[in-house]
């Protein structure tokens, strides 16, 4: 099958999400469509997809008009779409999941035929070999087997082409596999498949071609191995990237002790760690989800106790026991859900930025100084928004992120604990955030960051700590040489 | 190969004049507005100078109640126990006006203040749902009060006391000049104070606000402590209007209150909402109820119009993006 879309346009309010755009996608073959925040890959997406409309352009499928006005009509022409948000009901078994909109061929005198919607559940799983069960209750499976139900979902109306909308977004590495595994699969047997993805790494391992897109432009169409990373974000950016896009390192300040652990440890989720940040120093920890290090920031931002051991801050011995105790002690948190444990968005941009530490006079909130430092971090972070008074809501992602390291820093904190700093943020907001960190520390800040990016890592680090289980596998102190490779592998 | 130049995007498109946004804000106000111009069509009696005092007389116990509601509903919690915390606070105040004259308000006050801050307490540091916590204590409350009264009324007879508090200086009636008093005070609470700030973070989002160390049991216990005080306040006002306090006395009121703050546009989902709005919203239910028996409607149908009105508001001035999922 093939698909063709020519001089695609799509205006939303002022925002021109598209503006003639063409691409063509062929059966037995991934495409990713890539670019930065706002670039019109979703949109582009969306609209091959059925979810939105263009506003002119059009579509072919195999030389035939396709103009779908609805998903389902889309379905109707046998494209299906895969979303970024997690669409799993927990409630409802594997086989229901994947099958749900279709219950009714399943049913006889309005009970469900619980034997033949198991069956083509199980057909449905095992056509691009997703190893999972109908039997496996939901809860055993990861986010990564959830979004394999999702594509089987997406396979049940026999489509020829399927569509990923930044499906990997919310996976960790192992889980991200899986997905990835699941596309080739189906490229395997000669359907059309098409991902939005921020990340350059996924893109590099599945994709057979791809289309980079700057604002609402498309820049070009490559083939796999044309172009290197460097080369991919130099294009999505509009600036030459082939520098790298972490700051240099400091030569180290020769600081004081910012943070002192003996043997904390948490139960079976960490097992006695030691260690020692310098000011100025980044120390970046590596490992696969719950293999401790979020955990390690949660005990030392006062969120969780530990079970074991010391934990000194600068020359107070002494671990926070709430986070307002760890705020008082000049330890600022960044938390690795943004909009569930980072920004407020019913908040302005204001409230946010300053909710730390409000600038007060005894109970009275201090409007105006509260302005001048949100201004200033508006301003240090480059935070896009029409105002410092805008809701929160009207920011992007990456954005919205900015805003979460702006509270932080705004406390000018003595230690800042960062969980997945840059996750969901695109190239240009992810250059700014890692200058801000790096002239923070070059400040005497004291950062401590736990990420899945493991380039993330390599690039910011002076230090790293991979852990496994709960265990520090591996201390390495010149990331610069390291490779993400060797990280893996001692991460499982 | 060569990039295409980017193009500055284009802004300032025409903007319709009055957009969904303004209606929402400015629906309460625009429902007052209307509903007052129809009754005042309908019947010469009710813009009246004296008429308009009795709304005033009518309006503040509920708005002072709701006063406190907004607080409790800005930090995404519920109240239903201040129609009880009013009986409770109006009965001391009955009791204890003859020796204490217009000083009973002081133990009327710390009772609600009492009722309050355990309703906080056993939500905060309890961790059991505002709903189930304030359901428990709206019934516990209210028998408190039936147990000491055996349902008889209470009857105030000190002359200082129902002057302070339910006499008129210049035709207007004290009790409004008291609860003009404590709106510029809660106003001032919500907007200029971190107080303010942190009961709204804390609506927006409890988990953010607590990881960024705001002390959020803290501050829940004084916003219920806060909740009773002014409904220690609300019934005070309420004992001094009825000259005695009964075993029924603010029956119903919690609803009363939370309509009154909805219909001023703060949503029950937290995080947003003003003391404007609820002065609205509670002038409005008054305004209906007094408007609908001037202008003699049946009784019987009174209800119905002001359930309808309540839905309605709440339709129009909603804001449909923030909530995902309707409850």
């Amino acid at each position: 099958m093939q698909i063709v879309a020519s001089k695609i346009s799509r205006t939303f309010g002022s925002t021109r999400a598209l503006i003639d755009v063409s691409v063509e996608l062929h059966g037995g073959e991934i495409h990713a469509l890539v670019g930065e925040n706002g670039a019109g890959k979703s949109t582009l997406l969306k609209i091959l997809g059925g979810a939105e409309r263009p506003d002119s352009g059009s579509m072919t499928i195999d030389g035939a008009p396709y103009r779908p006005a609805s998903l389902n009509e889309a379905v109707a022409h046998g494209v299906g779409l895969v979303f970024q948000e997690i669409t799993i009901n927990p409630s409802l078994t594997v086989a229901e999941n994947i099958l749900v909109g279709q219950l009714n061929r399943f049913s006889r005198g309005g009970l469900l035929t619980e034997k033949a919607l198991a069956r083509r559940a199980q057909e449905l799983l095992d056509s691009f070999s997703a190893k999972i069960s109908v039997r496996q209750s939901l809860s055993s499976l990861d986010l990564g087997q959830w979004k394999c139900i999702e594509i089987a979902r997406a396979l049940s109306t026999r489509p020829e082409a399927v569509f990923f909308d930044e499906s990997t977004a919310f996976l960790n590495h192992r889980e991200v596999e899986v997905v990835l595994t699941a596309m080739r699969a189906l490229r395997d047997r000669g359907l059309a498949v098409a991902f939005v993805s921020h990340h350059l790494a996924e893109v590099g391992a599945v994709a057979d071609r791809l289309t980079i897109l700057k604002d609402g432009r498309k820049v070009g169409d490559f083939e796999a191995g044309e172009l290197d990373r460097e080369q991919i974000q130099s294009l999505m950016v509009g600036r030459d990237m082939s520098k790298g896009i972490y700051p240099e390192r400091a030569d180290r300040v020769d600081g004081r002790t910012a943070l002192t652990l003996t043997n904390v440890g948490a139960g079976a989720q960490l097992a006695p760690l030691s260690l020692t940040v310098q000011q100025g120093e980044i120390v970046g920890i590596a490992g696969l989800k719950g293999a401790g290090g979020e955990r390690l920031l949660e005990i030392v931002a006062g969120v969780e106790r530990a079970s074991s051991g010391e934990i000194q801050i600068g020359d107070e011995a002494g671990a926070a026991r709430s986070p307002s105790e760890g705020w008082a002690k000049g330890v600022a948190y960044l938390p690795g859900d943004r909009s569930g444990e980072g920004v407020i968005v019913s908040a302005s941009v204001l409230d946010n930025l300053v909710m730390a530490q409000p600038p007060r006079h005894g109970p009275w909130f201090d409007r105006a100084r509260a302005s001048g430092l949100a201004t200033e971090m508006v301003d240090a972070l480059h935070i896009k928004t029409a105002s410092i008074k805008a809701p929160s809501s009207s920011l992007s992602g990456g954005n919205l992120q900015k805003v979460v390291l702006g509270k932080c820093l705004a406390v000018k904190p003595r230690i800042l604990l960062l969980n997945n700093p840059t996750r969901g943020v695109d190239v240009g907001a992810r250059l700014e955030i890692y200058r801000s960190l790096r002239e923070s520390a070059a400040q005497g800040l004291a950062i401590v960051v736990v990420s899945e990016d493991l380039n993330e890592l390599i690039g910011l680090s002076d230090r790293i700590l991979v852990m496994r289980a709960g265990i520090v596998t591996a201390r390495i102190d010149d990331p610069s040489g390291a490779t993400e490779d060797a990280l893996i592998r001692y991460m499982t | 190969m060569k990039l295409p130049q980017t193009e500055a995007p284009s802004s300032d498109e025409a903007r319709p004049r009055v957009s969904r946004d303004d209606v929402r804000r400015l629906f309460p106000i625009l429902l007052l507005v209307l509903l007052a111009a129809a009754f005042a069509f309908t019947s010469s009696r009710f813009l009246q100078f004296n008429n308009l005092m009795i709304v005033a007389q009518q309006a503040v116990v509920l708005l002072v109640a709701a006063l406190g509601m907004t607080f409790v509903i800005i930090a995404g919690s519920i109240d239903l126990s201040v129609g009880a915390i009013v009986a409770i606070s109006a009965l001391l105040a009955a009791r204890t006006a003859g020796d204490l004259g217009a000083f009973a308000v002081v133990p009327a006050c710390l009772m609600g203040l009492l009722c309050g801050l355990v309703n906080g307490l056993v939500v905060a540091k309890g961790k059991v749902p505002s709903f189930i916590v304030t359901l428990g204590t709206m019934v516990v409350y209210r028998g408190i009060v039936l147990y000491f009264t055996r349902g008889a009324p209470v009857s105030i007879e000190d002359e200082t006391f129902l002057n302070i508090y339910s006499g008129r200086s210049f035709s207007v009636p004290h009790s409004a000049l008291i609860t003009i008093g404590l709106i510029v005070v809660t106003a001032i609470v919500l907007n200029l104070t971190v107080f303010g700030r942190e009961v709204r973070a804390i609506g927006g989002g409890e988990r953010i606000a607590f990881l960024t160390g705001i002390k959020v049991e803290r501050v829940k216990i004084a916003i219920f402590g806060l909740v009773g005080l002014l409904c220690g306040m609300a019934g005070l006002l309420q004992a001094a209007r009825s000259m005695a306090a009964t075993a029924q006395l603010g029956e119903g009121l919690e609803l009363d209150a939370i309509a009154a703050v909805v219909v001023g546009g703060t949503p029950l989902t937290g995080g947003v909402g003003s003391i404007q709005g609820t002065i609205l919203g509670a002038l409005i239910i008054t305004i209906l109820s007094n408007g609908m028996n001037i202008v003699g409607l049946d009784p019987y149908f009174q209800n119905i119009v002001k359930g309808l009105v309540l839905v309605l508001s709440v339709f129009v001035t909603i804001d449909r993006k923030k909530i995902g999922i309707i409850k």
